[in-house]
């Protein structure tokens, strides 16, 4: 290998790594829009295996494929790039097209699913292959070329980032799929007429792709398919972002009144809609005392406003401003709200400041642009009310949300929030009464473990709810609930026909004299989450109502495996998927990427053969390897977040850093690891930063939250880089041992741990919200003890 | 004579397939719905009478009878047998009752009331739903059911005050303009729930210038808390 094609593969590679990485970013956003964000994970999971099967193809070709790796390269690199610009526009061919909502209601979707998972699955194969052959052609430059793969992998993250601000999600497939054509083309062998034709060839149908972009068609079942049923319904904006893909929807019929009072009057019209990859964003509603009462003083949502006038209010999360609105709409004096979505922030303040009547320039409205929980942990001011987003959704969310980290949802949350409540500050919070019951009981319990925390004796005292025929909301008090705030609540209970559930001197017939229920237990479980004994109930409910913490911070999952069968026998086998369907999604993934995996890892056995030379050794090795990076990865990107304040930089940030660093560690690694007894102390030295990394990183990020950014960018590269260039070095050396024991078992060895990296992303989610992110951290350093015993056997 | 074999095949198949059905018809109903305790003998009647299988898509058709929602397109299902059921149960039709129906769907719902009631109202905000749902009605010889397209939000005033109304589509709130429409002492039935999902029922009872609701478990189950030992 010359110098000149080095230098030339090394960028080939690059370029390919970065379009597999952008690919599968921009593909997890198109799956999102027009199916769900889980069902996209779903997908992509399989796809991602095309690595896995890439090495099996490998293992039992391997002969061929070197021999005729000058041409083979090349041409998969385009065959990737091709399929990268085709299988979106094929996957929503009515043939192909699946509903991923009626994958557990009508069966026959199945072959559709199968369908769009072998599509999604042909550019990364293609791509993996390309790349693999060159692993085991070029093995005794692997720290190089591992280099380019993750260096290339890092700056596809962040070319996906830049282009979904510029491009529509349905134009990106064609754009990225240019860079695996010219990584083809750079080291496409010969100069004749064929080769001339092949590229001429390949740029027209990019181009032909370019100009024909696929129609994106969401579910039925998505709000914005719904929405764009109703009369004279239309799109009026939208915009493409790493945020998502904004819409607005206008039509005369919208309106948006959650759990409305039965003596309402009004309309409730709202001017327009605002979703986010087709999921319901929020209303954009007149606030204008003008134009008509605000809508939510006809729900429970009024509540702390009814108790008494409050003047310093905090909205944690704007969405649309509907909160913000209602703040303003009750003449407070000052307004601070904050949100992360620039977007949503950016059309309140120009194309949509009209219809919102121009609510974030009022000058009693602080907005700010930064997750909630990350404003809560830096912000010191004390307000008179701070308003949480509603939880839950109507009729329930079908466990959508089941996976979903809610930072603002934990038991330190709340904690916090208690913190900066002023002497007659209150927490509001609604939520919709879902069946059965468990939004509103988890909502209750964090409220009453942060009272007993506080050292307040008497939970009642310090907390009112109000229910109507469909919403619940709670009001959390800093001082006692006084008789004059009693009396307010009753009265307007009284002119809404609402019914009090939790209040000072509340007799149990008052709770249902305008809204029964015909299973009163709701009653019951309530007095016994503000009894001494709450603790027994949380482990006696079927559901899993104990507070969210940190560590946890997934506040929507309620199901208990334990009670699968008891759930399954009360509402039919058919309904379980629907009560957790993120999390069942992320189990079924898991199935399929393990069986998938457990063949592709063993097909190969038949042809390198079952025992000796090293096999088990390999297993555990590349098996470690590829379990303890994604853990880390995972972790890491969850707690960054938190950090930064802004969910797409953060993620975007750590995925590239973490691929960079790893890539210079891989760059280096011949020169470091030359014998065992440096690989030993290697896993030792990653296996120590991970286990400290368990016990200081949360609260050294907590700690640290209020500095500035250019600060936080040197402790956060502190803490991540020397551990990711530890990292990547792992992968390079391991594979040079293997060269020098069993060269045969290279490809076998690259597969292993493409596979085991994808089951590990999958098992990740799992193991985080069983036990949490920090024994994902631990299980992280224990992994990486698997390769410490497969090498005593190489 | 050539004719005569296959038309008497075509009918014995189509006599065979509508037997199929009447039987499924009395299974659903024995199986899905007495036996959870709806009792109201009108309402079982028009659940063995209404062809249900004619009011899903034909790729359903197997499953029509089946104890679940199914889709019927535009992001809307038919409601599981017994939910419908249920719902009529609900509102106590007599025959001289006038009911409105927001949100026709297939018309399936319109058809189980047609029997039972004098007259029923029906309201579909999706035009395509609604015209369809509409000429299979008018097909199927439901006279005393009146079909429009448009905004059930405003319900149906012309035809107004209505004994009961049945709001099939899941609604974030009670349309004002429905309460007004319903007569003193009349009966609203609501779902709510996403479609697929086990589904719960508000019901409201309108008495004179107030209303009270209830929420509705059609599916009781024990208490969610385990028995300790």
């Amino acid at each position: 290998m010359t110098s000149t094609i080095k230098y030339k593969l090394l960028l080939s590679i690059g370029l390919l790594s970065a379009a597999i990485i952008a690919f599968q970013l921009v593909l997890m956003q198109i799956l999102s829009i027009v199916q769900w964000h889980h069902f996209a994970y779903m997908i992509i999971s399989v796809a991602m295996l095309g690595f896995g099967a890439a090495g099996t193809v490998l293992s039992l070709s391997r002969t061929w494929l070197l021999k005729h790796s000058e041409i083979m390269v090349p041409v998969l690199m385009m065959v990737s790039g091709l399929s990268m610009s085709f299988v979106v526009g094929w996957s929503q061919s009515s043939f192909t097209r699946f509903d991923s909502y009626l994958v557990f209601a009508d069966y026959r979707q199945a072959g559709k699913l199968l369908l769009t998972y072998l599509l999604f699955f042909t550019p990364f194969f293609f791509g993996a292959l390309a790349i693999g052959i060159l692993f085991v052609q070029y093995v005794a430059s692997i720290s190089k070329i591992y280099f380019a793969d993750l260096f290339g992998s890092g700056m596809g993250g962040l070319f996906a980032l830049v282009l979904t601000w510029i491009y529509l999600p349905q134009q990106l497939p064609a754009i990225i799929s240019i860079l695996p054509i010219i990584a083809g083309i750079i080291i496409l062998p010969g100069r004749s007429k064929s080769r001339a034709l092949i590229i001429i060839l390949s740029f027209l149908v990019i181009l032909w792709q370019l100009a024909h972009p696929p129609q994106l068609i969401p579910s039925q079942y998505k709000d914005i398919s719904k929405t764009l049923l109703l009369p004279e319904a239309k799109v009026t904006i939208q915009k493409s972002s790493p945020y998502g893909f904004v819409q607005t929807v206008t039509s005369p019929v919208l309106r948006y009144a959650p759990g409305l009072s039965l003596t309402a009057q009004n309309t409730a019209r709202v001017k327009a809609a605002a979703f986010v990859n087709g999921d319901w964003f929020g209303p954009i509603t007149s606030w204008k005392k003008e134009d008509s009462s605000f809508i939510l003083d006809y729900t429970t949502s009024a509540l702390p406003y009814v108790m008494r006038k409050r003047n310093k209010v905090l909205v944690l999360r704007t969405s649309t401003g509907i909160d913000v609105a209602h703040a303003v709409s009750h003449d407070v004096e000052s307004i601070t709200t904050t949100e992360p979505n620039s977007v949503v922030l950016s059309l309140l303040k120009k194309e949509l400041a009209l219809a919102s009547d121009s609510l974030l320039y009022q000058p009693k409205v602080m907005s700010q642009r930064m997750e909630p929980r990350t404003f809560l942990m830096m912000d010191t001011a004390r307000y008179d009310l701070i308003v949480l987003p509603m939880t839950g959704t109507f009729g329930g969310s079908s466990g959508l949300y089941a996976l979903q980290e809610q930072a603002i949802m934990t038991r330190e949350a709340f904690q916090e929030m208690w913190l900066r409540l002023n002497e007659n500050g209150v927490i509001s919070i609604t939520s919709w009464m879902d069946y059965p019951l468990r939004n509103p009981l988890k909502v209750l319990a964090t409220m009453v473990e942060v009272l007993y925390n506080s050292g307040i004796k008497n939970p009642r005292a310090h907390l009112a709810a109000i229910r109507s025929w469909g919403t619940i909301t709670f009001v959390l008090t800093k001082s006692p609930v006084t008789v004059t705030e009693v009396a307010n609540i009753r009265k307007f209970c009284d002119d809404m026909m609402f019914d009090p559930a939790i209040l000072p001197g509340l007799k149990a017939e008052e709770r249902s004299s305008y809204n029964q229920l015909q299973d009163e237990r709701f009653f019951r479980y309530i007095d016994q989450i503000l009894s001494e004994n709450r603790k027994a109930f949380y482990d006696e409910y079927d559901f899993n109502i104990k507070p969210a913490t940190d560590n946890k911070p997934f506040f929507s999952q309620f199901l208990r495996w334990e009670n699968l069968n008891r759930l399954s026998h009360f509402f039919g086998t058919r309904s379980i998927p629907f009560f957790e369907v993120g999390y069942f999604l992320v189990l079924v993934t898991l199935v399929q990427i393990a069986i998938v995996s457990f063949v592709l890892i063993l097909l190969p056995l038949f042809k390198l053969g079952w025992s000796g030379k090293n096999k088990f050794s390999i297993l555990l090795y590349f098996s470690g390897i590829g379990l303890g990076y994604m853990f880390v990865e995972i972790v890491l990107i969850q707690h960054f977040i938190l950090y930064f304040g802004n969910p797409v930089y953060a993620a975007s940030a750590v995925l590239t850093s973490l691929l960079i660093f790893s890539g210079l560690g891989s760059n280096v690694s011949a020169r470091f690891i030359g014998s065992k007894k440096d690989s030993y102390l290697l896993f030792v030295l990653i296996a120590l930063l991970l286990l400290i990394d368990a016990f200081v990183l949360m609260p050294l990020l907590q700690n640290t939250i209020h500095v500035s950014l250019p600060i936080k960018l040197v402790i956060v590269l502190l803490l991540m880089g020397p551990l990711a260039f530890l990292m990547g070095m792992p992968f390079p050396s391991g594979l040079s041992l293997v060269s020098k024991s069993n060269p045969e078992a290279i490809p076998w060895a690259w597969g292993v741990n493409g596979c085991i990296s994808v089951i590990s992303t999958a098992l990740a989610t799992i193991l985080s919200i069983e036990l949490g992110f920090n024994w994902v951290l631990f299980l992280a350093a224990l992994a990486y003890c698997l390769p410490v015993i497969g090498l005593s056997w190489f | 004579m050539n004719g005569v074999i296959p038309c008497l095949l075509f009918l014995f198949f189509v006599s065979f397939f509508q037997e199929d059905y009447k039987e499924k018809r009395e299974g659903m109903v024995k199986l899905q719905i007495e036996k959870r305790g709806v009792k109201d003998a009108a309402v079982l009647n028009a659940m063995r009478q209404v062809k249900r299988h004619l009011f899903v898509p034909s790729s359903s058709i197997p499953d029509a009878y089946n104890d679940g929602p199914l889709p019927i397109g535009y992001g809307q299902t038919i409601s599981q047998p017994y939910i419908v059921a249920y719902m009529t149960e609900a509102i106590k039709p007599k025959p001289e009752y006038k009911v409105l129906e927001i949100g026709t769907g297939s018309g399936y719902q319109a058809a189980v009331l047609s029997p039972i009631v004098k007259e029923v109202y029906t309201i579909e905000i999706v035009p395509q739903l609604g015209t369809a749902a509409a000429n299979r009605l008018k097909k199927l010889g439901y006279k005393n059911v009146q079909a429009k397209i448009g905004d059930g939000y405003y319900g149906w005033k012309e035809h107004g005050p209505y004994d009961a109304i049945v709001v099939t589509a899941a609604t974030e709130y009670v349309p004002p303009p429905l309460l007004e429409q319903l007569k003193d002492g009349g009966r609203m039935i609501i779902p709510i729930g996403s479609p697929f999902m086990t589904q719960t029922l508000m019901l409201v009872e309108k008495k004179g210038k107030k209303a009270t609701t209830k929420s509705l478990l059609p599916v009781m189950f024990v208490p969610f808390t385990r028995e300790k030992k």
